[in-house]
């Protein structure tokens, strides 16, 4: 390249920029302006399929706050929490700790299945377990009743005490194995000098696990904490192939009901301003988990 | 840096998260061009028509009719372009607002659907096609009014004419002939007579009716179903259409409750019900288990072939000395664009898929056609479909045509699902089911 050829310091920075131009465009497009577009859809009452939409101001979410449905639905997505993140982490910490550092002879294709349910569909994951969990064809109702726990069958999908119970089951079978690999991976960097030294001093597996893995892991931890809560806030596709949000309201989530109200019913306005709070909680939720992260490793540091 | 990197990372994973809540609404609209008119000769165009009939059997039927109308119609091609109902209903809606959309499309029945659209101005009134084509003589105005709204949409049941359906559909009960032939058991003729047939079923160690309750709505045929027996028609007319101000919170509807709970209770149903979904109990019924099922004359189709079992079908019979009136009514409609440069080729196509011809068709696979089949018609009636046909003739001649009534408000289908699921499941009693059902009509009439 000709000397000529260089900017002056700070010109040439705007070039770089340029570069970034087509990737913004369609974040722009897909992502930016949809947004928009559904924060500002959320103050109308929308009328005659868009053609005749009333300014309603904040009347929306006025209504969102005394409207039980959704509050109910809401309330359910915190219950997702549990099985779409808690569980999933610590089940995963566990399986990390126990491969990780005593690999077993064939470990790679354990972790291999074990992290298949996360690649498969999520649609295809509810029908898998809609047939699992078949009153009388499945195979955990076949399986309690073959080990005579016959008492301990049930309708899973169908019952109001089971319902949200099973379903949040398939999320956690779902994000473990994420969970895990995430910290595998973690854990290849915390040096095993450590452990030894640690050894040395006669901690046991526990205190090794609480003190030098768990810490060890901790950013991963945030990761994995963000997105699987996300999964649990936003779940639509696994309740809409198993139980659609039955019995009753016991498995309806946000995400459903948005789908429901904004496209079935097209109150399009009203599921927007569900929307808009569903975005703005998990943003919320996001960045403090982010904030809790980044002081714990300043206080690390 | 670190932080402003931790920032875009939260940011792009939420704005991925808020794109994704909503699931995708493909708007395939087609690329064909749609009817340039051209001077001569005066009907070389195109005709878009979206439609649902998607199973093998009955896409053949459309593709049959459509060569036929072709060859009858010289210049005109028909660009057919087939979804499940689903995604029809979802993007028909915005198709329709297109230059370049359909020019014919099926749209579903009731307010979120056909009278949407009607408020929209999407849909062309019929009414004067109605009078060209006489089809006073191929549907009455019982069918007419399900395809019906007033201009502004507001109104359902009267108003202009916006759909004709090929189709008919009617609520009954099918039951496995061998069962009741071991068993001696014959048909019953009144609800008494039923409801023993159904103990003396249980007693036999034999489900009476294979039912799964998982995927909701077909329990809201079953209630109804029950209901239709013990109200009078003009009170489901009015509860659909909106009219004349009626409650739902009736004693009539509470019996009804009562008795759909009561068949549940005293184990009607397949075991695990609640967590069957509505294929795989049909499925079950079809594979010989269970002596009866409840469901539309849809399903007849499915149980002529591929089984063994020999199946019969009978409306659920009245209480003795009482009318039985019969969840029914017609298929999803064919509707124009109000827009089409075609308006009139495509009212002939509309015509032409209610022919007695689409009749002969339709019935030929199983089918119940909305028209009357030709005089001196070869199809086989001798077997489940000649019964169904007979159920659907019997309402029809005696005005007993019932509403799937979760048309009566935009809500109404959801709330009806999660009721029944909450009576069923006894979170609820028949008097708060219908209580909670009455809260959401009287919310929409108030809004009316």
């Amino acid at each position: 390249m000709k000397p000529q050829a260089h900017h002056r310091p700070g010109e040439s920075r705007w070039k770089g920029y340029l570069y970034l131009l087509p990737g913004f465009l369609i974040y722009l497009l897909f992502t930016l302006i949809p947004i928009i577009e559904t924060v500002r859809t959320s103050f109308f009452d929308w009328g005659a399929l868009g053609k005749s939409n009333i300014w309603v101001g904040l009347g929306n979410y006025i209504d969102l706050l005394n409207d039980s449905t959704f509050l109910k639905a809401f309330s359910n997505n915190l219950v997702f929490i549990i099985f779409y993140s808690i569980i999933p982490i610590m089940l995963g910490l566990f399986l990390a700790s126990l491969l990780g550092r005593y690999p077993i002879p064939g470990f790679t294709f354990f972790r291999t299945v074990l992290f298949l349910p996360q690649v498969i569909s999520m649609v295809v994951v509810g029908v898998i377990w809609r047939w699992m969990f078949h009153p009388t064809t499945g195979p955990v109702n076949l399986l309690l009743g073959a080990i005579g726990l016959e008492e301990f069958q049930q309708a899973w999908l169908g019952s109001f005490a089971w319902a949200l119970l099973s379903v949040g089951s398939v999320g956690s079978w779902v994000q473990y194995g994420f969970c895990m690999v995430l910290f595998l991976a973690g854990m290849q960097r915390i040096s095993e000098e450590y452990y030894e030294a640690s050894s040395l001093d006669g901690a046991n597996e526990l205190q090794q696990f609480i003190h030098i893995t768990v810490p060890g892991l901790k950013s991963e931890i945030g990761v994995a904490l963000i997105t699987t809560m996300i999964a649990a806030l936003r779940v639509f596709d696994l309740v809409y192939a198993t139980t659609r949000g039955g019995p009753g309201e016991s498995t309806l989530v946000t995400g459903f009901l948005i789908y429901r109200t904004a496209i079935l019913n097209n109150d399009i306005g009203y599921g927007a301003a569900m929307a808009t709070v569903l975005t703005i909680v998990i943003l919320s939720l996001s960045l403090l988990i982010r904030k809790l992260m980044t002081e714990r490793s300043d206080e690390a540091a | 840096m670190k932080r402003i990197r931790n920032f875009f990372l939260i940011t792009t994973i939420f704005l991925l998260t808020l794109t994704s809540c909503i699931p995708d609404t493909p708007t395939e609209v087609s690329q064909e061009p749609v009817g340039e008119v051209p001077a001569e000769p005066a009907e070389d165009l195109t005709l878009l028509v979206w439609d649902q009939f998607y199973r093998p059997e009955e896409s053949a039927v459309i593709d049959q009719l459509n060569r036929e109308f072709e060859n009858d119609h010289p210049g005109v091609t028909i660009e057919r372009e087939t979804k499940i109902l689903e995604d029809l209903k979802l993007t028909v809606k915005l198709a329709l607002a297109e230059a370049d959309g359909p020019d014919v499309a099926q749209v579903n029945q009731g307010r979120s659907d056909m009278g949407a659209m009607v408020e929209a101005d999407l849909l062309l009134p019929l009414n004067e096609y109605q009078t060209q084509y006489n089809w006073a003589n191929v549907f009455g105005t019982s069918v007419a009014s399900r395809n019906s709204f007033t201009p502004d949409g507001k109104t359902f049941g009267q108003g202009n004419l916006y759909g004709v359906s090929p189709t008919a559909e009617v609520v009954g009960v099918f039951y496995n002939k061998g069962i009741f032939a071991e068993n001696g058991w014959s048909v019953p003729t009144t609800f008494e007579d039923f409801e023993q047939l159904l103990a003396d079923i249980k007693a036999a160690g034999i489900t009476p009716i294979a039912f799964g309750s998982l995927d909701g709505w077909n329990a809201i045929h079953e209630f109804s179903a029950i209901q239709h027996l013990l109200v009078s028609l003009d009170y489901i007319n009015n509860l659909t259409y909106g009219v004349n101000n009626v409650s739902f919170d009736t004693p009539e509807n509470i019996e009804a409750a009562r008795i759909f709970y009561d068949w549940a209770q005293a184990g009607y149903f397949t075991d695990g019900y609640s967590g069957i979904g509505y294929d795989d109990s049909n499925n079950q019924f079809k594979a010989g288990e269970g002596a009866m099922t409840i469901t539309g004359s849809w399903f007849a189709p499915e149980l002529l072939t591929g089984t063994d079992q020999d199946f019969g079908f009978f409306l659920l019979p009245g209480f003795s000395g009482q009318a039985t009136v019969a969840i029914g009514g017609v298929g999803i409609p064919y509707s124009i664009r109000k827009t089409t440069e075609h308006p009139d080729i495509a009212a002939e196509y509309l015509n032409w898929m209610i022919s007695p011809r689409a009749a002969e068709l339709w019935a030929g696979i199983g089918m119940l056609p909305a028209m009357s089949l030709p005089e001196g018609s070869d199809v086989d009636t001798d077997n489940l479909f000649g019964e169904t046909l007979f159920a659907w003739d019997t309402i029809n001649t005696n005005n007993a045509v019932g509403h799937y009534i979760d048309w009566a408000t935009p809500t109404f289908y959801d709330t009806l699902v999660a009721e029944l699921q909450k009576l069923l499941g006894s979170v609820s009693t028949p008097a708060e089911f219908t209580v909670a059902v009455e809260a959401d009509y009287a919310q929409f009439l108030q809004g009316q």
